[in-house]
């Protein structure tokens, strides 16, 4: 039943100097209140000292408490904030007494969920909280925190306006048309329909870096064996993940970690080495291998300086012809820069990288092709800023703009003012989608605002 | 003295709403304070025009008498937006007012189920908090299931002709105040609206050649389906402008508007200023156009459309003969204005029905609309409901994809009214598949099933229905040739701009279609629209399932948490009967809508 009382420790689990524990739901204050009995009374919004009894009544904890009256609160509904040592004994006891009480702990994400509901955030806004939350890099975290102060629902809102005061008119044209008021210039239309089109369409650009950024990239090892593939990976890493041996065919599984490089995360496999074997287990292995290279966002080839390249790896490489794949030719320090092998890589000097798993030679070079050709640039900033779409907000301000688009053909085609309606309609509803608002109503308060109207 | 059903008040939503209880074979008392003032227009002398057009056809397609009258009483015909596509086409009529008051008169005496009797009603019979009858202003009480009403501005109206305040339901008429104190008494609440009418000018005083000709329709369309053929002399209207001179006059007398000098307390209509108003407000306009309207064929006088003024009658003189063509005007009866008291309408049901006082139907201008085309819309609403009810059947609401009937109630029961509500065709989401041509399609099914037309009419459309249906066959099978671009399916060829039916009619190899005007016209729109209107039924059909989730009388929105506090209050006031209706309040967020459906469905589970 939604409208009881949710608890749940807000910061993450484990030692710590200070844990804040959450609660929220019309028992929130009443439940604290009655755990700190004596306490003078609280001022909303603001941080009280108080100590906080259990059963017993034993003593739990000194702590500090702030309590927030709906809808002044962060859910929308009442709710209080207690600050106590961070010990998860400690903790775990304030929490018990609390559902003791009769809150009950929190689901994920419900605390945002119920500032949603309760209108206190938009769809954007709810949508970069738990973006927020799920962030592990820095620029993640940014592009969360941008959305959270509504640089998107600020972008589409000025299109929404355009559109709306265009409408508008088209709107006036057919239920003023006795009169004689201004009426829409089609020439003006096209140019603010295909001007929306352009800046949508860079939004649009950004949903692929959403995807990205949200999901995470895959990066699939693969290459001969005994090329240093699990080597590469550890060093990548920055810890002994995989088992590293001189024995050819170590690696039997697909081996899966995550990195991160340039505010990104990836999805770092480490695969089976590449060769013709009656092993059933490796053979097995391989196959898993090159399905994971199939599906993989980046494929690290990786051949040994000191072999060169053999007809084997050659053959190998042809595989991933159409992949995204970078070269990468180990064991530089035996021979240095790679030799011939880098020279005459197949893959072309820019996507060939030679580096030394062992002395760490190259990695920082290859980190920066791996983002490079991860991100081609569509991490895309929008006039200055980094708009990252995911996948819902993506469906709509498409359909916002292949209404645009027919709009622009509605014209070329000298279609009537209904027509033109219908798009600048779509376009406007496509709009609200995104920030969960319809933008398309009260057309007529801005006709009546804009026009000088009535027999 | 007992009927089953009394309907009160004898302008356009009266007489509808009488029609119809009677048509569908209930006996009806149908009470006005005179006979001489059924179904009068006190304001334009003209029925339909943009979106009420529309309004009119649909009326007539469920039956009703406004369609026939205006073809019986029109001296000018025009169909506008006929420069746009045929969607948002919408016919428009002068009428003669006195023979459109003749022609309805006529019928509703002519009427067996219905008795027409003139008195004044002061408040309605209650019996255990529900409607049982009215009391006349001599204290007779008349008993009834179900009551009716549907009266215009009379409610504590209140006439304004310049300073001069002068209590009034119309020109010359005492308004009624019994009844509203009644009502709110009884716990209705009311609001006050204003609105006016313009100058009315002698005639023979005005020099028409300094003035631009505006004629009716070279071939005129009648309004109502039932009329074959429309007779019809017709007579033009004129335009004129104000111009710098007039708007010195208002600028020196502003301070003498009641409007401005805040006299009046009711909101007028935004779509309606007054001059003053387009003056102040618009400054920038070097002049404003009015329109010179006769009354009638014969009559001595003439509306001035767009020349609203709350200004005293001296000023009004002085600046309308400050008009090109009007220099030498009189004016025969001054321009008011008029307050009255409405009922706001999220207190009453989609079938018009009070919600505090059952068995009480209101229609028309109490609930806050402007227009004798809303006003009979609701009128006939009302009085197919109430026969529903007495019945026992389910009530007859109709969607916002069917018809601006729909639109128009189901804006009512979810909107705040400020000022007087009218029908625009930007109010219908889904106007392009609610025009005028076809409003007999969408809604003569309902009127035959309530007994308001006969079972010919609906067999009727059907053929004709079915000629169309064979004639779009052969226009996908056979195959054209057209000079200049090959050889190419007709249904591809009439899919061009520009292409009418009437260019490929001739070239079809198996010779002409054999439709009559009408199925030809219907054909081709629809034909056109066709990819467009498949869009918007898709976008409809989510509406419809929106519209399908009830929400149950009672519903305790206050007990929801999760409700943002303003959408609760909204909800609390309009009380929504759908999902749907729900989504479409001011102030509901799409958020409130996801927790009202979670709950809805927490509800029926239970159930």
């Amino acid at each position: 039943m939604h409208g009881d009382t949710i608890v749940a420790l807000s910061t993450p689990p484990g030692s710590s100097g200070i844990a804040v524990i959450r609660i929220s739901g019309p028992e929130a204050i009443g439940i604290l209140e009655a755990m700190a009995p004596g306490a003078r009374e609280w001022e909303p919004r603001t941080l009280h000292n108080c100590p906080l009894y259990g059963h017993g009544p034993q003593l739990l904890d000194d702590v500090v408490t702030a309590v927030f009256h709906g809808p002044h609160s962060y859910t929308g509904e009442d709710s209080a904030e207690i600050s106590c040592h961070g010990s998860m004994q400690v903790v775990s006891a304030i929490i018990e007494e609390i559902v003791r009480r009769g809150a009950r702990l929190a689901g994920p994400g419900e605390f945002t969920r119920r500032a949603f509901l309760s209108g206190k955030l938009d769809l954007v806004q709810a949508e970069a909280v738990a973006d927020l939350i799920a962030s592990e890099t820095k620029l993640q975290t940014e592009v969360a925190l941008l959305h959270l102060k509504g640089l998107l629902s600020g972008k589409i809102g000025m299109i929404e306006k355009g559109l709306r005061s265009k409408l508008a008119l088209v709107e006036a044209s057919i239920d003023f048309s006795e009169e004689d008021i201004e009426t829409y210039d089609p020439g003006e239309l096209e140019t603010v329909a295909s001007t929306y089109t352009a800046l949508i369409a860079h939004l649009l650009q950004s949903e692929v870096a959403g995807s990205k950024l949200r999901r995470g990239i895959r990066i699939t090892i693969t290459g001969p064996r005994n090329a240093g593939k699990s080597s590469l990976y550890n060093a990548l890493l920055g810890e002994e993940r995989a088992i590293v041996s001189p024995v050819p065919g170590t690696t039997r599984d697909v081996l899966r970690e995550r990195i991160h490089i340039g505010g990104l995360t990836y999805h770092l496999e480490d695969t089976a080495g590449l060769a013709e074997t009656g092993c059933e287990i490796e053979s097995e292995g391989i196959r898993k291998g090159r399905e994971a290279a199939g599906a993989a966002d980046l494929v690290l080839f990786v051949v040994d300086a000191v072999e060169g390249w053999q007809e084997e790896a050659l053959e190998e490489l042809e595989v991933h012809a159409g992949s995204n794949r970078i070269v990468v030719v180990n064991k530089a320090d035996l021979v240095p820069g790679g030799g011939d092998t880098t020279s005459l890589s197949p893959a072309g000097e820019e996507r060939t990288v030679a580096v030394s798993a062992m002395t760490g030679e190259g990695l920082a070079l290859l980190r920066d092709k791996i983002f490079d050709f991860t991100t081609n640039g569509e991490l895309s900033v929008v006039q200055g800023e980094l708009i990252a779409l995911n996948i819902r907000q993506g469906i709509a301000l498409r359909r916002a703009m292949e209404a645009l688009e027919r709009l622009v053909a509605e014209l070329g085609k000298n279609s009537p003012a209904e027509i033109l309606s219908l798009e600048l309609r779509e376009a406007l509803d496509a709009c609200g989608e995104v920030t969960g608002k319809s933008a398309a109503e009260n057309i007529l308060d801005e006709i009546f605002s804009k026009f000088c109207i009535g027999k | 003295m007992e009927y089953p059903i009394i309907v009160v008040g004898g302008g356009h939503a009266g007489c509808e709403a009488a029609l119809a209880c009677a048509r569908m074979g209930v006996k009806t008392l149908f009470v006005t304070i005179r006979k001489g003032d059924i179904a009068r227009m006190p304001c334009n002398p003209a029925i339909g025009g943009l979106a009420k057009g529309q309004l009119v056809r649909e009326i007539d397609a469920l039956g009703g008498e406004m369609g026939l009258c205006i073809d019986y009483a029109g001296i000018q015909f025009r169909m506008l937006n006929r420069g746009k596509g045929p969607a948002v086409w919408s016919p428009r009529a002068q009428a003669d007012k006195t023979a459109y008051h003749e022609r309805m008169l006529s019928s509703i005496e002519a009427e067996k189920n219905l008795d027409l009797i003139e008195a004044e009603i002061t408040a309605i019979a209650m019996e255990e908090g529900k409607a049982r009858g009215v009391r006349t202003a001599d204290g007779e009480e008349i008993k009834a299931e179900k009551v009716i009403i549907a009266l215009g501005t009379f409610p504590n109206g209140l006439m304004h002709i310049g300073e001069k305040q002068i209590p009034g339901g119309r020109e010359g008429e005492p308004p009624s105040r019994g009844l509203s104190d009644m009502l709110a008494g009884a716990g209705l609440k009311r609001e006050r609206l204003k609105t006016g009418t313009p100058p009315r000018l002698l005639k023979e005083s005005i020099d028409f050649s300094r003035c631009q000709v505006q004629p009716g329709d070279e071939d005129p369309a009648p309004f109502s389906f039932r009329t074959k053929k429309l007779d019809v002399e017709q007579i033009p209207c004129h335009l004129t402008w104000t111009g710098e001179a007039t708007h010195a006059i208002i600028n020196a007398n502003i301070h003498r508007a009641p409007l401005f000098s805040g006299q009046i307390q009711g909101t007028g209509p935004r779509y309606c200023p007054s001059i003053e108003d387009k003056v102040v407000r618009f400054s920038e306009k070097p002049r404003h156009q009015l329109f010179l309207e006769p009354e009638g064929r014969d009559s001595e006088e003439i509306y001035v459309n767009g020349l609203s003024t709350s200004l005293p009658e001296e000023v009004q003189l002085e600046m309308v003969r400050s008009i090109p063509g009007l220099e030498n005007a009189e004016i025969v009866r001054y321009e008011y204005a008029i307050e009255y008291d409405f009922f706001p309408p999220y207190q009453i049901h989609s079938t018009l029905e009070s919600r505090n006082i059952p068995g009480l139907y209101l229609a028309g201008q109490i609930n806050g609309t402007s227009g004798y085309e809303e006003a009979a819309a609701q009128g006939i609403v009302a009085g197919i409901n109430a026969v529903l009810e007495l019945r026992g059947k389910d009530p007859f609401v109709l969607g916002r994809s069917e018809a601006y009937i729909g639109v128009l109630i189901d804006d009512l029961v979810t909107k705040e009214i400020w000022e007087p509500y009218r029908m625009f065709t930007s109010r219908a989401e889904y106007r392009l598949s609610l025009r005028q041509d076809n409003a007999d399609e969408r809604l003569l099914g309902y009127a035959v099933r309530f007994g308001l037309l006969p079972r010919e009419q609906w067999e009727g459309m059907i053929s004709a229905r079915k000629a169309v249906r064979r004639a779009r066959r052969r226009l996908e099978t056979e195959s054209v040739t057209l000079e200049g671009s090959g050889k190419m399916r007709a249904a591809r060829l009439l899919q061009r701009p520009g292409v009418s039916l009437e260019d490929i009619e001739p070239l079809l190899p198996n010779g002409p279609l054999g439709l009559g005007k009408k199925e030809g016209e219907s054909l081709e729109i629809d034909h056109k629209y066709r990819g467009y209107i498949r869009r918007q039924d898709r976008t409809a059909e989510k509406l419809r399932r929106m519209e399908r989730r009830k929400i149950p009388d009672g519903f305790a929105y206050k007990d929801i948490g999760a409700l943002s506090t303003e959408a609760r209050e909204v909800l609390e006031k309009f009380r929504p009967e759908t999902l749907g209706k729900a989504a479409r309040l001011a102030g509901v967020r799409n958020s409130d809508v996801s927790v009202l459906m979670v709950f809805l469905e927490r509800a029926g589970d239970e159930r």
